[in-house]
């Protein structure tokens, strides 16, 4: 009896997109283009740049999933969908920065912690959470950039609109800080 | 997920040039087809113009690492390429499209990109996201899954240059891409060679002034094997008198410049 | 990790800036990324103005596939360039042994053609393999990072997996021992290899034959007597050859760097 849909994970839903199966690549975009929007949203506030990159990203993933299938036996679908769109997200700002265009990046105001919040999703523990709320939101942002959205300097040097030599002076003092912070 | 950066990664970059070549001399065969040129070049589009047999290809070649160079200095990326530097790692930054490109006639585009992405030692589980962007950039989308061999030349002077991409290289070598391209295909290159050196070091060799006029931040001149002149493509323009040959600015600055050269060269 | 976000908290991180700080939206994301349940609340969560937005992309995609090329087939196997062309020179290598065979089989009285050939058998496919005439993509090669010693001995270790063979049904058929064939046969593999660091490969790989042939096998056919050096006691004098030479391979791996050592 052949599973529903909604039961076949991320990679194998890859594997039929590989073998032209439309209605897989419909429950894929289904699933995920609302977590890659709200992260994309929060890298740049140009409604239109987000649209562009989900479109091309997309369509990126129907074409070459079948090498991607075959090249991620064990990698996360999904890590390679946000890979795929941050490179077009810094392909349009590289574009738009040279016709002075700049899509901006929000910055947010840096809120307390509710109360709730104390238990935090995995991934990050409370020491490293404290730590990278003491950082300051400039150090902050090269530093999601990097390590959280994996992302080479001179890319994030196009994102956050600075010249690479500051990335990697931002880059440096945040990791000093937070190794002065976690010790 | 979360990625280790490495502290290589974010030290401060050491070398103040990206290609920087000190008296550099180059042979091809027995002849000394670059003799003593001084360059240094940073991010950016530089166009490289000279006539033939100037020594163009020779020193893309050497720029590649493909020859080694007889004499002089010679660093990419900071990597002293006559000397005993780590090629390895300077190549990973590198891409280059040669004059004759050779390529697999059974290969499909995307697999040889692949293919291409692969022998640059670029991480695997990039490799498919990679090759798909490149293709995509080069406008070969719809080709991507065709045999080599059954592409025009417009089509597989521009697969070159999508392996040349792959790898995001820092240091960007084209030796006459534009072969080939008709007239509009050449305007959507101009706009990538735009994008691309925005943030890279590009060097594009060709025979068409206007190319280098609309794409290029920057001009180096060659001839004989030694550099004849470098400068913007405005101040290229500003060269040419009244009397000199060609059809537009660039052109009579480029046979102003040439001949002026010439003279001193036989005096 | 078990611990997720509240549905409060995806609620939240889905509807914007408003509330939630930094370290808080990093932890989110980096569980997003890897649950899908909590992307699944994700979905529910945004706002109209994203779900337009997300419609619109999605008319756009459609567009885009009906337009566009279709997934390509994953071939399971990897496509080689170079193999097809040292196809031709592989099987001139086989034809040289299966000659030498019927020719020691037909004329007892010359020297062992079999020992003779061996040794310089697997050299004419490796330099086609390593050759600019027959990889087009020579030039291309000659700027990568893995192009190098790896590279190199992948493809001479392929020739070779496929002359050994051939050279073990001829030395089996003639009756010779093992020692006699294989040992000549990698020293000279690993004598052009190593060779190859000062010449391009290929040229060192046609240089040796060259050097056998007129030194050893002709000589040796003229005078109608094995040489000394494939005499039956000499193959602890190949041992020692073989060892070093492929020592010197390994300490001198970086002049395969550049592939053209030089020349053009």
């Amino acid at each position: 009896m052949r599973r529903s849909l909604a039961e076949v994970d991320e990679g194998e839903l890859l594997r039929r997109i590989a073998r032209r199966d439309r209605r897989a690549f419909d429950e894929l975009y289904r699933r995920t283009s609302p977590w890659l929007t709200v992260r994309l949203r929060r890298r740049c506030a140009d409604p239109d740049v987000v649209a562009d990159v989900l479109q091309e990203t997309y369509l990126a993933v129907w074409r070459s999933a079948g090498s991607q299938a075959h090249a991620s036996a064990g990698g996360s679908a999904l890590g390679w969908l946000w890979t795929i769109a941050a490179h077009r997200l810094v392909d349009a700002f590289r574009h738009r920065a040279r016709q002075q265009r700049v899509p901006t990046v929000p910055t947010f105001e840096t809120v307390a912690p509710a109360a709730e919040e104390e238990a935090l999703a995995g991934g990050i523990d409370a020491d490293l959470e404290q730590a990278l709320l003491a950082l300051p939101p400039e150090l902050r942002q090269v530093l999601r950039a990097m390590v959280l959205d994996g992302l080479t300097t001179r890319e994030t040097s196009l994102l956050l609109g600075m010249p690479e030599g500051t990335v990697k002076t931002r880059a440096r003092r945040a990791r000093i800080a937070l190794r002065r912070a976690l010790s | 997920m979360m990625r280790a950066v490495s502290a290589a990664e974010i030290a401060p970059t050491t070398h103040a040039w990206a290609v920087h070549a000190e008296k550099l001399v180059v042979r091809a065969g027995r002849h000394l087809a670059v003799n003593g040129l001084d360059l240094a070049l940073d991010t950016g589009v530089h166009g490289l113009l000279g006539p033939n047999g100037a020594g163009k290809t020779t020193l893309m070649r050497a720029l590649a690492t493909v020859v080694k160079p007889a004499g002089g200095r010679l660093s990419v990326l900071g990597v002293d390429v006559t000397g005993r530097g780590d090629l390895r790692r300077m190549r990973r930054g590198l891409g280059y499209l040669p004059q004759h490109f050779g390529f697999y006639p059974r290969f499909t585009v995307r697999e040889f990109v692949e293919y291409m992405a692969w022998l640059k030692e670029m991480p695997k589980s990039d490799i498919p996201g990679a090759v798909q962007r490149a293709i995509d950039r080069v406008g070969l989308t719809d080709r991507a899954d065709s045999r080599m061999k059954t592409l025009s030349g417009g089509m597989l002077r521009r697969a070159g240059i999508a392996q040349a991409i792959v790898n995001d290289p820092r240091v960007l070598l084209l030796d006459e891409p534009t072969v080939g391209l008709d007239p509009e295909q050449r305007l959507d290159f101009r706009e990538l060679l735009r994008d691309i050196g925005s943030d890279s070091c590009v060097l594009v060799s060709t025979h068409l002034v206007e190319d280098v006029a609309a794409a290029c931040t920057d001009v180096v001149l060659v001839n004989a094997g030694r550099l004849v002149w470098q400068g913007t493509t405005a101040e290229l323009a500003g060269r040419g008198g009244a009397d000199a040959a060609g059809d537009s600015a660039t052109e009579r600055g480029y046979s102003a410049l040439l001949r002026a050269h010439r003279g001193q060269v036989s005096a | 990790m078990t611990t997720h976000p509240t549905p409060a908290l995806i609620s939240r991180y889905a509807a914007g800036a408003d509330g939630v700080d930094d370290a808080t939206v990093w932890a989110v994301e980096a569980h997003l990324e890897s649950c899908a349940a909590c992307r699944a609340l994700l979905t529910g969560a945004v706002d109209p103005g994203t779900r337009d937005l997300l419609d619109r992309v999605a008319d756009g995609i459609a567009a885009g596939i009906t337009a566009g090329p279709a997934p390509a087939p994953r071939r399971r196997l990897r496509r080689t360039g170079v193999a097809v062309r040292v196809l031709p020179w592989l099987a001139v290598a086989a034809g040289l042994v299966l000659a030498a065979v019927l020719f020691e089989l037909t004329f007892h009285s010359l020297p062992s053609l079999v020992l003779l050939v061996a040794p310089v058998a697997p050299l004419l496919p490796v330099a086609a393999a390593w050759s600019r005439r027959t990889d087009p993509a020579w030039e291309l090669l000659a700027t990568v990072p893995r192009a190098g010693l790896w590279l190199l001995l992948r493809r001479t270790l392929a020739v070779l997996a496929a002359v050994v063979p051939i050279l073990a049904v001829a030395g089996w058929w003639t009756g010779h021992s093992p020692a006699l064939w294989l040992l000549p046969c990698l020293a000279f593999t690993a004598g052009s290899l190593a060779l190859g660091g000062l010449v391009r490969v290929d040229r060192a790989a046609l240089a040796l034959v060259a050097l056998w042939s007129g030194a050893v096998v002709i000589p040796s056919l003229a005078g109608d007597r094995l040489p000394a050096v494939l005499s039956a006691g000499s193959w602890p004098g190949w041992v020692a050859v073989t060892v070093v030479l492929v020592a010197v391979v390994a300490f001198r791996a970086a002049d395969h760097r550049r592939l053209g050592a030089g020349q053009i």
